[in-house]
C-alpha cells in the first residue's frame, strides 16, 4: 500500500492542503486525522471547511465531541479524545453520521480501531520544525485510494506545499 | 365510541408520523407526514406530529394510544423515537405498543401475493434482513431479526430460488449486491417504500391481536430492538473496552511509531 506525503512550510500552506480536499470529498467520505497537539490538525480542517463553503470558524470540538457545519456538503468534525469506551460512539450516533450526507472529519479516531472505517484516509500530521509539517496519508479501501490519490494531485502546485513521491507503508 | 392512535418512527433516515382514528371493528388511518433527511428526528419529530395532528382538528390530549417502531434501525434514531413515545404515552396516561420497524416495512405490501425481502440498513457494512410471505392483507414474519454481511444474506437468498420484491433502506447501499446474486429473481421496490410509513406501523399493530399479542400497553413494556452485535464485533468491542480502560494521560496524541 502506498503512504502518501505532502510537506507544508507553514500553517497556511497546511490550510491550503485542506482546502484541496473540498472539491474531491462527497457524502460518506470520512478523514481520520491524527498528530500532535500544535501540529494543525485544526488549521487542516479549517482549510477544508473554509472550502466548502462554511462561513462559521471552526474550533476543536474537543469539549462538544461533534460540531456541525453546513456548507456544499455538511462537515462533521468529530473529536473523540473525550470517549472512554467504544461503546460510546453508539451513543453519538457515529457510523449513522459518517454513513450520512456529508464528510467527516475525525481527530483522535485512531483510539478505536472500530472508529475507523473500512473506506477513508488515514492522516497523520508530523511536526518537522517550527513552522514546517509532513502530512501523511494512509489510504483505506478504495475509496481511501482514490481520495488519496487525488488529493495529493490536487494540492501538488499549491505556494509552500511539496507532494512527495510516496513510499511503501506498512 | 373511538379512539385516536398516534404513530410515528424514527428508527431510519425517515422521520415518520401517522394519526389514525380506531373505530368499533375498523382502522381509518386519517394523516401520514414523512421527512426524510438524516439526523432530523430529533428536532422534527414534536413539531411534525403537532402539525399533522393540528390538520386533522386535534391535539396531543386527543390521543388515546401510541405505537413506536421499535427498529431495528440507526441505534440513535430508535433510542429517540422510542423514548419520545414513551413520553407521550406516560405525559398522556395512555398505553404504548410497539412495533418492529421492519415488519412496518413490509405491511405496505400486505395486499400484493409476494415473498418480500427487507434489507435495513445496520451500519458499517451491515444489514438487518427479514423475509415475509404476503398477500391476503397480511405480511407474515419468517425469519428472525438478526445481523449479517450483505453479500452473505443475499448469497442465501438466491439459493431460495424463487422471486423476491427487496425493500429496505439497506438497499440505497447494497442494492447491487442483491440484484447481481438474485438476477432475474429480484424486483426491487420503489424508494418510497424502503422506509416506514404510518400505515405500515397501523396494519403491523392491528395484526398483533390475532399474532403473538400486543403486550401490557405499559410504556414500561415496550423495550427498543438495537443492534445485536455480532460476536466478532462483540470481541472487539471487549478487547478495546480493556485497551482503552481510561484517556491517555499525556493530554496529547500517540506520537509513537508503531
Amino acid at each position: 500500500m502506498t503512504l502518501y506525503t505532502i510537506a507544508t512550510s507553514d500553517e497556511a500552506a497546511t490550510q491550503a492542503v485542506g482546502g484541496a480536499l473540498a472539491p474531491l470529498v462527497a457524502p460518506g467520505d470520512v478523514v481520520v486525522l491524527t498528530g500532535d497537539l500544535g501540529a494543525g490538525k485544526t488549521q487542516l480542517t479549517k482549510g477544508l471547511a473554509s472550502a466548502l463553503g462554511v462561513a462559521e470558524p471552526v474550533t476543536s470540538p474537543t469539549f462538544n465531541i461533534l460540531l456541525v457545519h453546513e456548507g456544499r456538503i455538511p462537515l462533521y468534525h468529530f473529536d473523540l479524545y473525550r470517549l472512554t469506551h467504544a461503546e460510546e460512539l453508539e451513543d453519538l450516533d457515529y457510523w449513522g453520521t459518517l454513513e450520512a450526507d456529508g464528510v467527516s472529519v475525525v481527530e483522535w479516531g485512531d483510539r478505536f480501531a472500530a472508529a475507523v472505517p473500512e473506506q477513508c484516509v488515514v492522516v497523520r500530521i508530523n511536526i518537522t520544525g517550527d513552522d514546517t509539517r509532513l502530512i501523511e496519508i494512509e489510504p483505506r479501501g478504495a475509496r481511501g485510494e482514490e481520495l488519496a490519490e487525488a488529493w495529493c494531485a490536487a494540492s501538488a502546485g499549491l505556494p509552500g506545499v511539496n507532494v512527495g513521491s510516496g513510499g511503501e507503508g506498512q | 365510541m373511538s379512539q385516536i392512535l398516534l404513530a410515528l418512527d424514527t428508527a431510519t433516515e425517515r422521520t415518520t408520523v401517522g394519526v389514525a382514528r380506531l373505530g368499533q371493528d375498523e382502522l381509518d388511518v386519517l394523516g401520514t407526514a414523512v421527512v426524510d433527511a438524516p439526523r432530523a428526528a430529533m428536532s422534527r419529530l414534536l413539531p411534525m406530529t403537532e402539525t399533522l395532528l393540528a390538520t386533522e382538528h386535534l391535539t396531543i390530549a386527543d390521543v388515546d394510544g401510541v405505537i413506536v417502531g421499535r427498529g431495528p434501525g440507526s441505534f440513535t434514531g430508535v433510542r429517540i423515537g422510542v423514548a419520545t413515545a414513551k413520553g407521550l404515552a406516560h405525559g398522556l396516561s395512555c398505553p404504548l405498543w410497539g412495533v418492529s420497524t421492519l415488519d412496518a416495512v413490509a405491511w405496505t405490501f400486505a395486499y400484493n401475493e409476494v415473498t418480500v425481502a427487507v434489507v435495513g440498513d445496520a451500519m458499517r457494512g451491515e444489514v438487518y434482513p427479514a423475509l415475509y410471505r404476503c398477500g391476503g392483507g397480511k405480511a407474515e414474519r419468517l425469519t428472525p431479526d438478526r445481523v449479517a454481511k450483505p453479500a452473505d444474506v443475499a448469497a442465501a437468498w438466491a439459493e431460495l430460488g424463487q422471486p423476491l420484491v427487496l425493500t429496505g433502506n439497506g438497499l440505497r447501499k447494497y442494492a447491487e449486491v442483491f440484484t447481481d446474486a438474485l438476477g432475474d429473481d429480484a424486483m426491487i421496490a420503489d424508494e418510497d417504500l424502503w422506509a416506514p410509513w404510518a400505515n405500515g406501523l397501523f396494519a403491523g399493530w392491528l395484526a398483533q391481536l390475532s399474532g403473538e399479542g400486543r403486550g401490557s400497553g405499559d410504556p414500561a413494556d415496550v423495550l427498543p430492538i438495537y443492534t445485536r452485535l455480532s460476536d466478532a464485533e462483540e470481541n472487539e468491542r471487549i478487547r478495546e473496552g480493556l485497551a482503552f480502560a481510561s484517556p491517555p494521560e499525556s493530554g496529547v496524541s500517540g506520537g509513537e511509531p508503531a
